[in-house]
């Protein structure tokens, strides 16, 4: 049978964004993908070269607006780490549980838009149902409900609310009963099962080679996460444990992996809020006002040349890296070059790629099972 | 608790790969150092810069000996006041993370404490100066490392430093039909309101005008 291109996108329900998948069909069966991208290029690492570091921060949240927390805060590590800024370890702590919030959201918001690809429309209002208390959590410390702004180079805008700990004591263990909710809707749904058992297998190996990290790649069978390997913030002070899932195959994880890991996260995740909420250093029912010593520390805001900063940071996608060099305009105001990771640039192409051989129907399963995001994407 | 690498684990492996890189290509003229960040837990990594025509062999030396299996990051930066041996640099970033296929129905759970050798994650910066000029280029690691493909295009495409070697080279994030030698992260193109602050030189926007008025666009 002749072969022929199809072009899925930029408006496809199954790519979560303006992206296009040009795929090569022989019938049924996919030959050949390519994917393309860039549709939302707002050339952010440009703008960042005339703003100061402190400006940078709502550019990093709109990056990605379903994990604006994460994003911020791998940004302002790097920049923290060009200014040598010393973080309060308050702050440390609250900038963890807001990252932890963050992640819940984010994935959350994943199984959510999941659920409808693969013919489960209940799932997404549940999930958006739950996503709200989250986001409300988040919303008392930013202000807003997607984009915070949360972050400061050495330490946070301000501190968490009285009132706020009980209020996230709460909504967690209320979350933790829902996810077991969720797992009896999914795990005993034959559509569920069926159309992620056994489609878009990715081996461990095969995934670092290509970039892929993350919960992709912990769902092949790996302990691997930033948060231990290369440590940042308080996560060896609180009590957790990477989320691992046993891949079924020798060919690695399939789309049902990736679906368990991401509820294991879920679970690890209110394990540490609840855990850090009551081991936060200056008790979680003070408020601290803003620019208070013990959550903001005083850092410079001018870098100079030649001076470089990095961060590697567990973003709820993958791994996410920032590199800054200092030594701008403005006498080293503002950075001269900033530079973002994005693990989902990296990992598009390589899921395009790993279609190849199943069936045109299998595309959304593979690609949502992987998390894209466009606007982390095209940055 | 969270585990977590200790200090001493990260000093040894770092120092580790300091000494071979250095005894391996110290006579070439590579340098390689450990360097520590600044802020947070203040561990260190490798800082290694090399000329363009060292890169290859640094990275397949990598690859090979020093069990580098993810390349995490490739970025170009343009100095047109630099000097004629540092007018570009890439920065590449890279690490080693223990990761292994696993049997089915198994997972491999490392304890960090446990981790030695080869097995201990560590994080790599590579700096490659390239001559001021009109075709900076350096060569492709994309055989060695596939995530280098799309990080090595993006490159390309934002900064416009050639990778040699490399195979399918295209725009990913500019529009494909952008002008040959359009490369909008190098200094010579301005956004528009580049060294105006909007926000206080002229809060009602009365004199504002792009710097690029009155050109063809």
């Amino acid at each position: 049978m002749a072969e022929m291109w199809i072009t899925m996108g930029p408006q496809h329900p199954m790519t979560h964004g303006l992206w296009t998948l040009r795929v090569k069909v022989d019938g049924e069966t996919v030959t050949d993908t390519e994917a393309e991208l860039g549709y939302i290029h707002r050339g952010v690492e440009k703008i960042c070269e005339s703003r100061d570091f402190t400006q940078i921060t709502p550019y990093c949240d709109r990056l990605c607006y379903v994990s604006a927390m994460t994003w911020a805060h791998a940004y302002i590590m790097a920049a923290e780490d060009l200014l040598e800024a010393e973080v309060p370890e308050r702050a440390e702590y609250i900038r963890l549980m807001a990252a932890e919030l963050q992640r819940i959201a984010s994935h959350l918001m994943w199984l959510g838009a999941f659920g409808p690809d693969i013919g489960n429309l209940t799932l997404m209002t549940w999930c958006l149902r739950d996503r709200e208390m989250f986001l409300d959590l988040l919303q008392e410390l930013g202000g807003s409900r997607m984009h915070y702004n949360y972050p400061r180079v050495g330490g946070v805008k301000r501190d968490i609310p009285i009132g706020w700990a009980d209020r996230l004591k709460a909504k967690v263990k209320l979350f933790e009963h829902r996810i077991n909710e969720y797992e009896m809707l999914l795990d005993e749904s034959t559509i569920w099962l069926v159309r992620l058992q056994g489609v878009g297998y990715a081996t461990a190996e095969d995934q670092l080679n290509a970039g892929v990290t993350g919960p992709n790649i912990r769902a092949a069978g790996v302990n691997t996460d930033v948060r231990w390997t290369n440590p940042y913030s308080v996560y060896d002070q609180v009590d957790w444990e990477p989320a691992v899932e046993k891949p079924t195959s020798v060919k690695g994880a399939d789309c049902y992996d990736r679906y368990r890991v991401r509820m294991e996260e879920m679970r690890q995740s209110c394990r540490m809020l609840l855990d850090a909420i009551g081991k936060i250093p200056g008790g979680h029912n003070t408020h601290y006002s803003p620019g208070d010593e013990m959550i903001q520390s005083k850092a410079p805001t001018r870098a100079p040349e030649g001076a470089t900063g990095t961060s590697t940071y567990e973003c709820t996608r993958g791994v996410s890296q920032f590199y800054v060099q200092g030594g701008g305009d403005g006498r080293g105001k503002y950075p001269y070059r900033l530079s973002i990771r994005s693990p989902m640039f990296i990992t598009i192409p390589y899921v395009a790629k790993t279609m190849i051989g199943y069936k045109v129907a299998d595309i959304p399963a593979i690609m949502g099972s992987f998390d894209p995001c466009i606007g982390e994407t095209d940055r | 608790m969270g585990m977590t690498i200790s200090k001493e684990q990260n000093t040894t492996a770092v120092s580790a790969v300091v000494k071979s890189l250095s005894d391996r290509f110290g006579d070439a003229g590579i340098t390689a150092e450990a360097i520590a960040h600044k802020s947070g837990k203040c561990f260190d990594f490798v800082r290694i810069i090399c000329l363009p025509d060292q890169w290859r062999a640094v990275a397949k030396w990598l690859h090979s000996e020093a069990n580098v299996n993810h390349c995490s990051m490739i970025t170009g930066t343009h100095f047109p006041e630099g000097t004629t041996e540092r007018g570009w640099e890439v920065a590449i970033h890279l690490h080693r993370w223990p990761i292994v296929n696993v049997e089915p129905h198994t997972m491999t759970v490392h304890d960090a404490s446990k981790l030695s050798g080869n097995d201990v994650p560590l994080e790599i910066e590579v700096f490659v100066p390239i001559q001021s000029g009109d075709s900076p280029s350096i060569p492709s690691v994309q055989d060695l490392w596939v995530g280098a493909d799309w990080n090595e295009k993006e490159t390309w495409d934002l900064v416009g430093i050639d990778f040699d070697g490399h195979i399918n080279m295209h725009r990913v994030l500019n529009p494909h039909d952008s002008p040959i030698g359009f490369h909008p992260l190098q200094r010579q193109h301005k956004i528009r309101y580049h060294d105006f602050n909007e926000m206080y030189d002229d809060p009602q926007g009365f004199g504002r005008k792009p710097v690029d008025e009155g050109r063809v666009k």
